[in-house]
């Protein structure tokens, strides 16, 4: 995995919460990890094809959703439900769209798949045997976890 | 209160319209979240969804003749932001005719309404405010 692939993915988690949640984002020490798990009460998986093809894991917990979802609808939330999840959802995939176009900056044509939701701690996901890449970030609200697993499709000229 | 300072562009319309708009899509969250059974608030969830949908409507061609008023440049890809919104919702009001209001499938379209409407009025928008000011500066 790339250094601007994996960034392209941070920058753009920070702008798109920067703009939706008025939050900055840091990022803590990376780590390597065997496994993708959903060691979150929020998961959203992002798929990615195209010249990389692989896994964007998000992984928020429990109070970060609620509050996130506070600070956009202003009505205090008490349990992820369709309307947290879909809004963390959606939060998701406005990171992916913006992170495909600035890979694509890099000449990397990607495509995001809709992103799925999963509700619950510890079920793995991974479907990839290879280990990713795990940063955990900071914001004012709580910390949360991307897992990045990307692999190059696109033959090197 | 879903309305922040900083989604404000500095054009008096378009903001006024925006502070009514976030009201209007609160109120319909309010009441899509609100405890009460679903039976009984669905008549509430339709009226309030139907209210902002027209405001949507209503607003995006204020919006878009602002901006043809100013020559805004990227008039035609913000005009058709809307354009793709608008059918998005069309389309999914028109789903859950067919299949049902269920509690589901409106917090899925509050959710959607919610997001996209910060992520266009707090990036997209922000881009004819400033246009708007550079115009000032030049008369």
């Amino acid at each position: 995995m790339k250094v601007e692939h994996v960034n392209a993915f941070y920058v753009a988690t920070q702008e798109v919460f920067k703009t939706m949640l008025d939050l900055g984002v840091e990022k803590g020490e990376l780590r390597i990890v065997e496994d993708m798990v959903s060691s979150k009460d929020a998961n959203v998986l992002l798929g990615i094809t195209g010249d990389l093809k692989g896994s964007i894991l998000f992984g928020f917990p429990n109070d970060m959703a609620l509050k996130m979802v506070n600070i956009m609808s202003g009505v205090d939330m008490d349990k992820i439900d369709t309307f947290v999840s879909s809004a963390l959802g959606e939060i998701v995939n406005i990171i992916g769209g913006n992170a495909v176009t600035s890979l694509s900056n890099y000449n990397y044509m990607c495509n995001i798949a809709p992103p799925q939701i999963i509700v619950g701690k510890y079920k793995s996901i991974s479907m990839a045997s290879e280990r990713s890449l795990l940063i955990p970030l900071n914001t004012e609200i709580g910390k949360f976890d991307v897992n990045i697993f990307l692999a190059e499709t696109k033959n090197e000229d | 209160m879903m309305w922040k300072e900083r989604y404000r562009i500095g054009v008096d319309l378009i903001d006024n319209q925006h502070r009514e708009l976030f009201r209007r899509l609160s109120s319909f969250i309010q009441v899509v979240q609100n405890e009460d059974p679903w039976d009984q608030k669905l008549d509430d969830v339709k009226s309030t969804l139907n209210f902002m949908q027209e405001y949507v409507v209503y607003h995006f061609e204020d919006e878009e003749r602002y901006q043809r008023e100013i020559g805004y440049p990227d008039y035609e890809e913000h005009r058709e932001a809307h354009a793709k919104f608008k059918e998005e919702i069309n389309e999914y009001v028109r789903l859950m005719e067919e299949e049902g209001f269920t509690e589901e499938s409106i917090q899925e379209l509050a959710a959607r309404l919610m997001t996209w409407l910060i992520m266009h009025v707090g990036k997209a928008d922000q881009r004819i405010g400033e246009y708007a000011k550079s115009r000032e500066g030049m008369e």
